[in-house]
């Protein structure tokens, strides 16, 4: 299982995104809590302010491992059991940009291309040649360039900005599926088993048929 | 100790005679090929459905304002309730694969023809209704999709002749799909599956009066039949084994490919899913209800199209038993009407197109057109194989099956 | 039947077919698991399963409930001579000491569920009364008229601060 996560994280570390072109590049989403870890905080940062997780309670952080006084840091004096709420309320969302920023829970999992969707979304905004914001995945959005691809100037703060994403999207995929890692570490040992279950069962058919003539 | 004990139940309950008769003396033919382990595969899946469904309605809640939470709290919250849900999900595609390979078995070696045609009936009804279960499940969790498939489907009862709109309405027990909808919908999602359990034991009182046919198509000799346990339960469990390992990839590892994205967005009546789409099971016959431009047409033709397998018994005409065993049109035309259901299914997936429609048309009008030529295709090609010369075991079949007709029909 | 014919090596037979029920029937033993697990509290009911309350504003005398886990807890403030006749008393028909039922004496927390058929007592002048089948407890909980059989539970909890309790943690 850590070399998968090696594994993975060495893939994602040299991938390169052309994410300004509108065809899903589909990324490999580290899966580390290291990566998750950074996500939220780069989520607690840029996203937190209008979105909203309120599937996601902080008590679920502690359980992925991030440290208790960070997390008391996030929660204020709210309980652990609270989700995570956005900061901005719906009538002003509203006015500002007509829309209420969806709720990110389950955004990972919610689009065609799931996290590869989310990757292309964040980095695919553009200046049009009037001046304006565009997004080339999603050119109906009301949401402005939160890390700021289409502002970068050189190739080192594209590489940032594209490190960001990936940790974003590393999050929100935990986020949309936080039992993944127990989930695929159960497949191992249930196809295991049946795989040898399933050899004794055959050799016992075997055997019962060898009766016939 | 334990032959006292049951020896005092056989007193009182058929235990030992029901378990020798139905089980451990149970004449089975001995040439049944591993195409015959899907009936008991249905029944496990049925089990694993019903024992997954009733955990999963101890979380779960049948409001508007509270399902699509609730099944997050199963998600999250609820120990392994990731697991059940998935279980769950993944168990209705399976329970759909492994019926519509249960069903092509019967139509490619011909079980469906006398004397087991009740079989094959009572089969149909279990199909309707397992169609009617997931229907209704799928509304359950209430995502865009669970919605916006129902609000469609339910739309479809507007095409009953005069009372097409109370129809509806009486339906949804509100004018549009809502809570009313969605409390009656887990209703009935629960009690079905229990009206599934009598149909099966139904269908097996039949099977157990006719017995199973098998892949020659002709009655074995007794001394060719094996009884079933231990024989074919061993064989049956180990079918088992290799579907488990399927099931369980599927459920463990790839849980999400059976989900819709769209389904993991909460029902919002005021905005549509650019693509609407069924669950993979129901597409030829979504593909077939929108090839009829017409809207009581296409309805009609979507009913049609899954009651048409009825009419098998009758529409086969020939003589000659076990289906495309000693048939070769009918092997053609069998594996013909497979890549049919396949074309018909991507069409009902993909965005209609223009091509997309004429295809859908054509496959549609290919379908039907495969119960039509049945008669008399059957018919020229039982006088062709005459001509051409039969196996022996063949020619004396017909030939005493002739005979039992004339001496029904003397009396 | 071919039960009675040796075909084969009928001990390796009997072996094969013993040990794949052994690991069939541990596989179908574990699959049981997650289907009694979802049956316990989730993670969200476990993660309510305490409850803090603050101690200011009580004076001696006063008695509150609160809700633990569903159930009322009484937090009981109690007098130099409530203490006092407390220390002196053994209890009633379930004898305890009133020190081993108090982390300080000012402050008595019980579960207020009389422990004979589950009612909530009444706070009754010294003590309290259940007038569901009249059995009566002191002010440490413990019972001196029954039907009830044993004292007012004591829940785990702990002093946070000097005026902060948290119920359900020791």
């Amino acid at each position: 299982m850590k070399k998968l996560i090696a594994l993975l994280a060495l893939c994602s570390a040299f991938s390169t995104a052309w994410a300004t072109e509108t065809k899903l590049e589909k990324i490999q989403v580290d899966t580390s809590v290291a990566a998750v870890e950074r996500g939220i905080d780069t989520l607690m940062g840029n996203c937190h302010n209008c979105h909203t997780l309120k599937y996601v309670k902080y008590r679920n952080l502690l359980a992925l491992g991030i440290k208790k006084d960070k997390v008391d840091a996030w929660r204020g004096d709210q309980p652990l059991d609270a989700p995570l709420t956005g900061l901005l309320p719906d009538t002003a969302a509203m006015q500002s940009f007509g829309k209420i920023p969806p709720d990110l829970s389950l955004m990972a999992s919610a689009r065609e291309g799931g996290p590869s969707y989310v990757y292309a979304y964040l980095l695919g905004y553009y200046i049009t040649p009037e001046g304006m914001p565009g997004n080339h995945i999603f050119p109906e959005t009301k949401m402005p360039d939160a890390l700021g691809i289409s502002a970068a100037t050189d190739a080192a703060q594209r590489a940032e900005i594209q490190s960001k994403a990936r940790d974003i999207v590393s999050f929100l995929a935990w986020a949309a599926d936080p039992h993944q890692t127990e989930r695929q570490q159960l497949g191992y040992y249930v196809i295991g088993y049946l795989l040898v279950l399933t050899l004794m069962l055959y050799f016992v058919k075997k055997q019962i048929w060898s009766r016939l003539e | 100790m334990a032959k006292r004990i049951i020896d005092w139940i056989d007193h009182r309950f058929p235990l030992t005679s029901f378990v020798k008769h139905e089980l451990t003396g149970y004449p089975t033919p001995r040439n049944l090929s591993y195409w015959w382990n899907f009936g008991f595969l249905a029944g496990f899946v049925l089990v694993l459905q019903v024992a997954t469904g009733i955990f999963l309605a101890m979380h779960y809640k049948a409001d508007v304002t509270l399902s699509f939470d609730s099944i997050q709290h199963i998600m999250r919250d609820v120990n392994y309730g990731w697991l059940l849900r998935y279980m769950h999900s993944t168990g209705a595609s399976a329970f759909f694969l492994v019926i519509y390979i249960h069903m092509a078995r019967t139509l490619y070696y011909g079980s469906y023809r006398a004397p087991r045609e009740l079989m094959w009936w009572t089969g149909q009804g279990l199909l309707l209704l397992l169609m009617a279960t997931a229907f209704m499940g799928y509304l359950l969790p209430w995502g865009q999709m669970s919605f916006w498939g129902a609000t469609v489907i339910t739309n479809l009862f507007r095409a009953t002749p005069f009372i097409g709109d109370q129809v509806v309405v009486w339906l949804r027990g509100d004018y549009t799909v809502g809570d009313a909808t969605l409390t009656r919908f887990f209703a009935l999602h629960y009690l079905f599956p229990f009206l599934i359990i009598g149909a099966v034991l139904i269908h097996l009182v039949a099977l157990h009066t006719v017995r199973s046919s098998n892949p020659s198509g002709i009655d074995l000799k007794a001394k060719d039949n094996i009884p079933f346990h231990p024989y074919f339960t061993a064989k049956d469990f180990y079918g088992l084994g290799v579907f488990l390992i399927v099931y369980f990839t599927f459920v463990l590892f790839f849980p999400g490919s059976l989900i819709e994205p769209a389904n993991n967005i909460p029902a919002n009546p005021m905005q549509t899913p650019t693509h609407i789409v069924p669950e993979w099971y129901f597409l030829p016959f979504y593909a077939i209800l929108r090839a009829v431009p017409n809207m009581v047409g296409g309805v009609v033709a979507m009913g049609l199209s899954v009651m048409m397998f009825a009419f098998m018994p009758f529409l086969d005409r020939s003589r000659i038993p076990g289906g495309a065993h000693f048939r070769p049109i009918f092997r053609v035309q069998f594996y013909l009407f497979l890549l049919d259901m396949l074309v018909l299914g991507y069409v009902g997936y993909i965005p209609p197109t223009s091509e997309s429609i004429v295809i859908g048309q054509i496959a549609t009008l290919c379908y039907f057109g495969s119960f039509f030529v049945l008669p008399f295709i059957s018919k020229a090609e039982e006088r062709w194989l005459i001509k051409r010369g039969l196996p022996p075991e063949v020619q004396a079949l017909i030939a005493s099956e002739a005979e039992e007709k004339s001496r029904r029909t003397k009396r | 039947m071919a039960e009675n014919e040796a075909l084969g090596n009928p001990k390796r037979r009997d072996f094969l077919i013993k040990a794949t029920a052994a690991v069939g029937g541990a596989g179908v033993a574990a699959a049981c698991i997650p289907f009694v697990a979802s049956m316990n509290p989730s993670s969200d009911v476990m993660a309510r399963a305490t409850t803090e309350f603050d101690l200011t504003g009580m004076n001696p005398g006063d008695m509150r409930t609160i809700p633990w886990q569903g159930k009322p807890v009484f937090i009981l403030r109690r007098s130099p001579e409530q203490i006092a006749a407390m220390a002196a008393s053994g209890g009633g028909h379930d004898p305890q000491p009133d020190s081993k039922r108090a982390q300080k004496p000012e402050w008595l927390v019980v579960v207020g569920v009389c422990t004979h058929m589950g009612c909530v007592p009444n706070k009754e002048g010294p003590g309290w009364t259940c007038h569901c089948h009249g059995s009566q407890y002191d002010d440490s909980g413990r019972v001196v008229r029954g039907p009830a059989p044993k004292n007012l539970e004591v829940p785990p909890y702990r002093f946070v601060s000097s005026d902060k309790i948290i119920i359900g943690e020791a």
